[in-house]
């Protein structure tokens, strides 16, 4: 043995003195004092502030054409958290995941920094009053020309300044874009109702028909909606049937009792047999639907009153179809009370149709153009490619944008003033009739080299023309509009807090916009109709550089951070493609390669891709590195989460126009061809199915109401409703202090910590949650609140991986289960279970999130007791004790526990899911989770202490419903209800005994403190009833 | 073989060695007792407390409502010293002579004063305190609850008012925290804390007055929870 040499190079000895040396340096980094840093305080403390106690600032969301209420929540300065106004007639307090992102938009780090010129192929920061000169010499220079001025479409007297401003230099008014909207709706309801978006009343309504209306994803005002559908299905016996029809299910369509398929453009010949101007075989025959359910609607329909009928289909008759459901709205008695164009949501109205901007195209194109502004808007990757709005920009004489970052038009322009952030500017909207909402800055702006927002850039400008500038006595923007405003500073200063107030808009006087042709589509060839629709999260692409709407997964697909192509089973089978092959769609536009989904709600002739995605720069961008990255770099290309993230459809569709003269989206054929290639597609979906596990329930109406006795345990998760809620479990009970062991020595009088009387004893308290799945709608905006809430990193981008052997793919840490949803919302399939792939199939919605179990089966097996149960009811994480052994989340049978593989939380690493500022957003009352730790949903206990707190100090209990947590606050639905269930008196406590409560696994005793409450099902009158459970 | 039994032990034991150096670094049983770093501004607690009776709460006045204590503004500290400039008229403080205080020039220079009288001037600049208390991230320790409960400011921040230099008066380690939280505080052990009751009996003042602090023993809550989320 002794001839054995050492293979290794390092010899004993220098083995020694590195051991040595190394835990030398262990020991003095050991005793060495952390830094704790400089403690600097403000030069003049602000007013009505106390640091640590964050402030509220009512605004208005400009994340979408709608104009929800939001309010801004604002600690030590700083914009950490927005939610919905309970004042505000839209939202209701509620809000959508697109909204919630707007403080990403804020703390995006691709954003501006301040103003740029352009400076031949490269780009010259310049001073925010050198940017000003520019623009002025630059508006100088276009006197007398032709100019086009594209603005972000929203509601406000914003627009009626700007006419304004341009119509003093002369200029045309400008075009108010909103590519997300449904420009035919529009048209078809001004035609039939006089206003642009008439009120819509669900509750009201005893019968539902979407015809490709998607109002739970884009379609309109979607969370005003989704919250009055909901309350209409909360509403369980009477609640209204729904009825969707279309060649794809949506995230409405899944919403839907009922979903009758047909091919796309098949819709016109079936709202006309419900209007009686065909006859249901025509129809069946037409648009390939099955003429028994058309048959069963037609004569609901007729028995059904007032009805509910919706358009928003984006075919090339997408008008008539719109007009044709409006004649189904006034033979089904919806027009004024299920349809109310008195109290119209006045937020769409003065926009400009998408064919008015493709005429602006092709004048830029002719040269005729002098200059062309933009705010907010990005036609080069929000039309189609074959529109070649790139070359027609380039064309122009002088391009001005006021973009906020750095997306594919302003690539193209000279000059970028950028805009500040809706939450650091003032304005209003006038979202519904009569009431105008207030937008006010909730902190300074984030980067001060950008000097103000682009109404003060325009102001400035106009001063330094003598002439215009008579016309501007106010200094900025804000002293224009306070000065415009109603009733003045005062006035104002007293809406503020409310953030909505009485009042009209003067509406913009748009002039009379040339004569709409519908302009058809060439004649296209290929195997399948190619659909294509905005994205749930990312819409026409504008969230596309907002990590937490990437990270979210599809409401329907369940996919994050790539685009994909939906397929129908039997269509896959035929291709011999699965989920996950990358095929390639081509059309006589172009072609993309994407990865399949495989879909049964897509019609068997048509497949179906989301926009959103796709974002590309101009000029070649080295690939980002977080650990090179200057923030003096610039990312083209819509920011570093967007850039050359998969793909964007629209380089597929030819340039054609409906009626209303929106662009069309789908009916162009298109073919599909295998590439060989695949893919995992990130996705935070085990299965898509239950297997008999009960985790969604639902029950139909008759079944509610009759129910049936059944044997106990007949069904998993099913027990009796005298054992719910499980909240009385003997762990929860002893945390109220009434157990102590009767079999311990001192028989159960040593009740030690649960004892009520014993001052480390707690509170009677048991925090629970119930989430009534009738009216969730897996709209997913409670994801995004926890994100927010709870400072959960987002780890889908392509740096985030591994650093070493790692593959660099955006979100291919979720495609290792490396994701981070503290709650997220399960999709299951119900029916379909034939093979044949039907239109009946049924989806069900399960938010999952920690279940706080009563008798939680992670505690016992930590082994450092770094999880553990709280007496007031928490199954509490506790990150300093954790040391990642994650037996916890391999004992979690929710499968809810998520662990911090690469330290997102760290900056310096290039994991690090906060670069500047985004770390803004962070939320103090939280702990930055580090590397090697569990985490999971806490229940908002940072807001459970401070309400504690707040009681405390005002020397008080706990009032009822005094606090939600930050999904509950969220939810369009009102699905989700927090509270102590311990107390009778507040209303989770009540919600808990409802007759459809059950736990998930409550088969498993963990005693869970989250009560789902069934679905309630409405099934066609004759039609088979889908299997229970 | 036993040669190389022998040496076969030394990285076992080596490990080992390693291992405990590792554990105590890594313990959190490390602390920054007694730290006491030099401010940028000497500023005498002394004066302002002790000799002034300027209340804790006036500078830091959060204290009482936040998870935060609240640092003074340079304006708060202005709100006064505008009219108290580095040279300084007879007084008690300083035995009835006239003085130059260097500590009020500086803050004179931080905010932009060029003279007494006169309002911050444009160049003005938070003084970058050094920080003492620091709780790691993961604990939230409401300054609200504890002074709401009768804690005094003392009992963790040792008699700031008789330091001539700030320090770390208590460990601030967990176990510091549980005792109290365990075996309760009582209103007169906050105030024998606070060094009133010293004070009150040098100054000649009725020992009842001291004694009627209750003695009560109050508990408070400590799951993991109630600090660490």
């Amino acid at each position: 043995m002794s001839q054995d040499t050492p293979k290794s190079g390092v010899k004993r000895r220098e083995f020694l003195k590195v051991l040595g040396a190394s835990s030398a340096a262990i020991a003095a980094a050991g005793c060495a004092r952390e830094p704790s840093g400089k403690l600097m305080p403000y030069l003049v403390s602000p007013d009505e502030t106390v640091p640590g106690v964050s402030n509220y600032y009512a605004t208005t969301c400009r994340e979408c054409a709608a104009s929800c209420g939001l309010i801004a929540e604002t600690r030590d300065g700083r914009v950490i958290k927005l939610e919905g106004n309970p004042e505000h007639p839209l939202n209701r307090g509620a809000i959508c995941v697109r909204g919630q992102a707007g403080v990403q938009g804020l703390y995006n780090p691709d954003r501006f920094r301040g103003p740029l010129a352009r400076d031949g192929n490269t780009w010259k920061e310049i001073t925010w009053n050198d940017a000003l000169t520019r623009l002025s010499q630059a508006v100088a220079a276009a006197r007398g020309k032709q100019s086009v001025f594209l603005n972000q479409h929203e509601s406000g007297s914003f627009s009626t300044f700007l006419d304004a401003w341009l119509a003093s230099f002369g200029f045309a008014p400008h075009l108010s874009v909103d590519f997300e909207a449904n420009a035919a709706t529009i048209e078809a309801n001004r035609r039939t109702y006089g206003v642009a978006w008439p009120g819509l009343s669900f509750q009201d309504a005893k019968l539902i028909i979407s015809f490709g209306a998607d109002f739970l994803d884009s379609w309109g005002a979607s969370v005003a909606h989704q919250l009055d559908f909901a309350d209409a299905r909360a509403k369980l016996d009477g609640a209204p049937r729904m009825v969707y029809i279309g060649p794809r299910r949506s995230l409405t369509g899944l919403n839907a009792d009922e979903w009758i398929a047909c091919k796309p453009g098949g819709e016109l010949v079936i709202a006309n047999a419900l209007a009686g101007k065909a006859t249901i075989s025509q129809a069946a025959a037409e648009s390939g639907a099955d003429a028994a359910a058309l048959q069963r609607l037609a004569s609901e329909l007729a028995s059904s009153k007032p009805v509910l009928a919706l358009a928003g289909t984006t075919g090339p008759d997408a008008l008539e179809v719109a007009l044709a459901v409006a004649a189904i709205n006034q033979g089904g008695g919806a027009v004024g009370v299920t349809i109310k164009p008195a109290e119209a949501i006045t937020a769409f109205e003065g926009m400009a149709r998408p064919d008015q901007v493709l005429t602006a195209v092709e004048q830029m194109r002719s040269g005729a153009v002098g200059i062309l502004f933009v705010r907010g808007v990005n036609p080069v990757h929000s039309l189609p490619k074959a529109a070649n709005v790139a070359d027609a920009i380039k064309k122009v004489g002088i391009k001005v944008s006021f973009s906020s970052y750095p997306d594919e038009t302003t690539e193209l322009c000279d000059l970028i003033i950028p805009d500040l952030h809706a939450l650091e500017s003032w304005g209003d909207a006038e979202p519904v009739k009569g009431t105008l909402s207030l937008q006010q800055p909730g902190m300074d702006p984030v980067f001060p080299t950008i000097g103000g927002s682009t109404g003060d850039a325009l102001i400035t400008v106009a001063k330094k023309d003598a002439a215009v500038g008579a016309k501007y006595p106010a200094a900025d923007y804000r002293t224009w509009f306070i000065s415009n405003f109603a009733g003045g500073a005062q006035a104002l200063a007293a809406a503020l807090p409310k953030g909505v107030v009485a009042g009209t808009l003067p509406a913009r006087t748009v002039p009379a916009a040339a004569p709409m042709a519908a302009k058809p589509a060439p004649a296209s060839q290929g195997d399948f109709f190619l659909i294509t629709y905005p994205s749930v999260s990312l819409g026409d692409g504008r969230g596309a550089n907002k990590p937490w709407l990437q990270e979210l997964p599809d409401p329907v697909t369940k996919v994050c951070w790539t685009s994909w192509v939906e397929v129908h089973p039997e269509t896959a089978q035929r291709l011999g493609v699965d989920r996950g092959d990358i095929v390639e769609v081509k059309t006589a536009n172009g072609s993309v390669k994407a990865p399949v989904f495989v879909y049964m709600g897509v019609h068997k002739d048509a497949i179906a891709m989301p926009l959103g995605w796709g974002h590309r720069a101009a000029a070649p961008v080295p690939t980002f590195n977080p650990m090179k990255h200057k923030i003096t770099d610039l990312q083209w290309g819509y920011g570093r989460y967007a850039r050359d993230l998969s793909v964007n459809p629209l380089d597929l569709l030819p340039v054609a126009t409906d009626g209303a003269g929106d662009v069309v989206l789908t009916v162009t054929k298109a073919s599909v061809s295998k590439t060989g290639d695949n893919m995992i597609l990130p996705s935070n979906e085990g299965s898509a199915r239950q297997h008999g596990r009960g985790i969604a329930q639902a029950v139909t109406v008759d079944e509610l109401n009759h129910p049936q006795e059944r044997e106990k345990e007949e069904l998993p998760g099913d027990a009796s409703h005298a054992f719910l809620p499980g909240l009385r479990s003997p762990v929860a009970a002893d945390a109220q202090g009434e157990l102590g062991a009767p079999t311990a020595a001192d028989h159960g009088t040593y009740k030690g910590l649960y004892d009520p009387n014993d001052p480390r004893g707690m509170t009677k308290r048991r925090w629970a949650m119930t989430v009534d799945l009738a009216r969730c709608t897996g709209c997913s905006a409670c994801v995004t609140a926890c994100y927010a809430e709870n400072n959960i990193p987002t780890v889908g981008a392509f740096w985030q991986n591994a650093t070493y052997w790692a593959d660099q793919k955006p979100g291919f840490n979720i495609a290792r289960g490396r994701e981070m949803n503290w709650i997220r919302l399960e999709r299951y399939f119900e029916g379909n279970l034939d093979g044949k792939f039907g239109v009946d199939f049924e989806a069900r919605f399960v938010p999952m999130l920690c279940q706080h179990c009563g008798n939680a089966p992670c505690e016992p097996v930590c082994p450092v007791y770094a999880t553990y149960h709280s007496p007031d009811g928490l199954n509490v994480q506790v990150y300093n004790r954790c040391v990642g052994t994650r037996y916890c989340s391999n004992n979690c049978p929710y499968k809810v526990r998520y662990f911090n593989w690469f330290g997102y939380g760290e900056p310096d690493r290039k994991q690090y899911a906060f670069p500047e500022p985004l770390d803004w957003q962070l939320n103090p009352d939280v702990t930055v989770r580090g590397k090697g730790v569990m985490e999971k949903c806490s229940f908002c206990v940072q807001r459970i202490r401070e309400a504690e707190n707040r009681a405390a100090l005002e020397h008080r209990d706990v009032k009822v419903d005094e606090f939600t947590t930050a999904c509950a606050q969220a939810c369009p639905s009102r699905a989700i209800t927090f509270g102590d269930a311990a107390d009778p008196n507040w209303s989770v406590a009540q919600l808990a005994k409802d007759r459809r409560a059950y736990h998930v696994f409550e088969e498993l005793n963990t005693y869970t403190a989250v009560v789902y409450l069934r679905k309630v099902n409405h099934p066609a009158a004759g039609a088979a009833a889908p299997a229970a459970n | 073989m036993t040669k190389r039994r022998k040496w076969t032990a030394i990285p076992g034991l080596l490990a080992l060695a390693v291992g405990a150096v590792m554990l105590s670094a890594y313990s959190g049983a490390s602390s920054s007792q007694n730290y006491s770093p030099e401010q940028p501004i000497h500023f005498p607690h002394t004066v302002h407390v002790q000799k002034l009776g300027m209340n804790c709460l006036y500078c830091h006045n959060a204290a009482n409502k936040s998870m935060d204590p609240g640092l003074p503004a340079v304006s708060t500290c202005m709100g006064c010293h505008k009219l108290i400039g580095p040279d300084r008229p007879a007084n008690d403080l300083h035995d009835n002579k006239p003085y130059h205080s260097t500590e009020i020039e500086k803050l004179y220079k931080f905010a932009d004063v060029k003279s007494m009288g006169m309002d911050m001037g444009p160049n003005a600049k938070p003084i970058p305190w050094n920080r003492l208390h620091k709780l790691p991230e993961y604990v939230h320790f409401p300054h609200t609850r504890h002074i709401n409960a009768g804690v005094t400011c003392q009992t963790c921040h040792g008699q700031i008012q008789k330091m001539q230099q700030v320090y770390q008066y208590a460990s601030l380690n967990m176990g510091w925290c549980i005792s109290c939280h365990v075996n309760g505080y009582s209103a007169q052990e906050g105030e024998e804390a606070a060094g009133y009751a010293a004070q009150q009996q040098g100054a000649g003042a009725s020992p009842a007055a001291v004694t009627t602090a209750s003695t009560e023993r109050k508990k408070a809550r400590y799951d993991c929870a109630n600090c660490h989320y």
